[in-house]
């Protein structure tokens, strides 16, 4: 007989603390798709789309309910689009794109990530094409997320994509102005780009991978708090942050067993590979699934206030710590994600005054992702918000890590007031931008900043 | 050989197993599997015991109970059939099924309805009720053409009317979190009703 402790402590992390599978993302590799007639491409992709992920929907629900956990999201990743593409006009990249929309729904997911192209040395024609089209795909279609990779730490930072890149989230954000801007929530530009990741929007299926993989991303930052408190409770003496963070490892344990469980199960029943699991602690609108919530747990009662990036820290690492003993598939991105609208109480930090983009910043050197679903004022210049992601990015190169940036200008707001994107991707008040467009004439140079030296790293 | 299940009831008191191992093993029995509980002051134990030539199961009691006398055991021994039983669901897999809620009369009569209704047969049933909570907590083997969604929903449809809440998961799933070993998926190891093999 299972112990019936064992059998309460899953059953409560599924049913109270709102543990699930976030998203079953689905690898597929577009190369054999390439061809020099647009029609015949897209009906490459369409059949080899509808081969392996034709089931996928079933499978998820079958597996769903034999474990009797929720699995969220089930999305798709492809090979960056920038190379399948490659030799098609400007409209040749707006139809694949039109293709992986329409057959997205089809097989009932939806996102699919990999309007991709990784441009951190220098960029092709055809990563070019992708780019000027993106304000067009990320306004026209629905299910479409695209990511562009701009630096890593052995290539150093693409300054004329970051420049690009700034053009392309104002026109991005103008086009959907209706939504206050949210087609730039489907833009992830990223350094260091992971070829595994399973979350959205900057899923892609990186080179290196099979034909076809299963990854997982499972979350459960409920789960995270619960344990926390419940430490907290029973505790005769003051914790210290070192059984804190024994807490949290054993917590992601049994977060991220359940993600490689359903991973297997699912891949499996596919006939096709399994990839990795993504313990990432990523947080929804509802109270209860928050990270900053785990950082008042552990006493950072006020986000951003001092002691916050400490904090987010130590909990980043016994998350990857808990999630590699667990599984030897490890991979994505496996952290922490600061998303600042999807996270209630990030979002009332930032109401309050106590989160500041500064703040932000700092912390997004200790967590696994970056500046993350955070809206600025729709009058920002281009030139400034590719400083602002040249900074992120050059966190991530120097520090070995990926990071990533998805900010939102909203069209017709300014600091203060609210931005409101729906559903899972929240609301929060736009965030100013000390000394805007200070730093025109810097990004302005384009190039590439070279590469970091891998040696005297104090 | 003779296989006997043997059960003793009795107040709870130390020694009990001592007294009983040790009859066991005077008459020249292999105990093969054993589980034991006290509830609510009451202990209990069951064993299967394995003997080289077949004894009468009332003298095998009486033996026992007169051995435990100052624990005033009740003892009751069967004999198995030599054969092999069939599994009552052949091909099933094991899964658990948790209801939570409201302790009433006839919850587990009422569960126990749905699931026979269904062909699923208990292999191992914990349930209390603490004040006016109800849990219970039970390994039971499914049909390979029953849908656990099909079991969940007859379970939640007695639910509603009865304050409890029912949840249907493969073993799977609390094995992954609660061990170290590396994940599986697929059938459980453990055969039907084997209590002790390891998970």
């Amino acid at each position: 007989m299972h112990r019936t402790e064992d059998v309460l402590a899953t059953l409560g992390m599924i049913r109270q603390h709102k543990l699930d599978v976030r998203t079953v993302t689905m690898g597929i590799d577009l190369q054999p798709c390439a061809a020099p007639d647009l029609t015949v491409l897209c009906a490459r992709i369409r059949e080899r789309l509808l081969q392996y992920a034709g089931r996928l929907r079933a499978v998820c629900l079958e597996v769903e309910g034999r474990y009797g956990i929720p699995i969220v999201n089930r999305r798709i990743a492809l090979s960056p689009i920038a190379s399948v593409a490659a030799g098609h006009s400007a409209e040749g990249y707006l139809e694949v794109a039109r293709t992986l929309d329409a057959v997205a729904a089809e097989v009932g997911v939806d996102l699919v990530g990999g309007f991709t192209a990784l441009v951190q040395k220098g960029w092709t024609d055809g990563d070019r094409r992708l780019i000027e089209t993106l304000p067009e795909v990320l306004s026209t279609t629905r299910r479409v997320c695209a990511s562009v990779n701009v630096g890593t730490t052995a290539a150093g930072i693409n300054m004329d994509a970051i420049l690009a890149l700034g053009q392309v989230l104002k026109e991005t954000a103008e086009r959907t102005r209706d939504q206050d801007g949210f087609g730039c929530a489907k833009l992830v530009i990223f350094a260091n780009a992971p070829t595994d990741n399973p979350f959205m929007a900057g899923a892609f299926h990186g080179v290196g991978e099979p034909d076809c993989v299963i990854n997982i991303g499972v979350s459960g930052p409920g789960v995270v708090k619960a344990a926390i408190e419940d430490l907290q409770t029973h505790a005769t003496t003051r914790l210290t942050l070192g059984e804190i963070a024994e807490e949290i490892k054993s917590t992601a344990f049994r977060v991220t067993r359940v993600g490689e469980l359903i991973g297997r199960e699912v891949a499996t029943r596919l006939g096709v590979q399994f990839g990795i699991v993504d313990l990432s602690l990523a947080p929804t609108p509802q109270v209860g699934d928050s990270v900053g919530e785990i950082l008042q747990a552990m006493g950072v009662v006020r986000i951003g206030a001092p002691g916050s990036t400490a904090a987010l820290a130590l909990l980043n690492d016994a998350v990857k710590k808990g999630g590699s003993f667990a599984s030897s598939s490890v991979g994505g991105l496996s952290g922490a994600f600061v998303a600042v609208s999807e996270d209630s109480a990030l979002a009332k930090a930032v109401e309050v005054g106590d989160l500041t983009l500064a703040k932000l910043e700092a912390m997004t050197a200790v967590c696994s992702v970056g500046l993350d679903m955070i809206a600025v004022p729709g009058d920002t210049d281009a030139e400034t918000l590719s400083a602002l992601i040249a900074d992120e990015v050059a966190i991530g190169v120097i520090n070995h890590k990926t990071t990533a940036v998805r900010v939102i200008p909203v069209p017709g707001k300014a600091a203060g007031d609210r931005a409101v994107f729906g559903g899972l991707f929240g609301e929060m008040q736009i965030l100013p931008i000390h000394a805007a467009g200070g730093s025109a004439d810097f990004v302005r140079h384009g190039g590439r900043i070279p590469a970091p030296l891998s040696s005297l790293r104090n | 050989m003779s296989t006997y299940i043997v059960t003793v009831t009795a107040a709870d008191r130390v020694g009990i197993v001592y007294s009983v191992a040790g009859t066991l093993r005077d008459q020249g029995g292999n105990i093969l599997e054993l589980s034991q509980t006290v509830m609510r002051g009451c202990f209990t134990i069951i064993l299967a015991v394995e003997f080289p030539s077949p004894r009468v199961p009332q003298d095998l009691a009486r033996v026992i109970a007169e051995r435990g006398k100052r624990f005033d055991l009740t003892v009751a021994v069967i004999e198995m059939k030599p054969e092999p039983l069939e599994p009552p669901v052949p091909n099933g897999e094991r899964f658990i099924l948790t209801v939570l809620g409201a302790d009433g009369i006839g919850n587990i009569h009422g569960i126990a309805g749905c699931l026979a209704a269904h062909g699923v047969n208990i292999v191992d049933l914990h349930a209390r009720a603490d004040g006016t909570r109800f849990s219970l907590i039970m390994e039971a083997f499914l049909p390979p053409d029953l849908a656990p969604g099909t079991i969940r929903e007859e379970l939640e449809r007695f639910g509603r009317d009865h304050g409890l809440e029912a949840y249907v998961q493969h073993e799977n799933i609390f094995l992954a979190t609660s061990e170290p070993s590396p994940v599986r998926v697929g059938p459980a190891w453990k055969t039907q009703g084997d209590a002790v093999a390891p998970h």
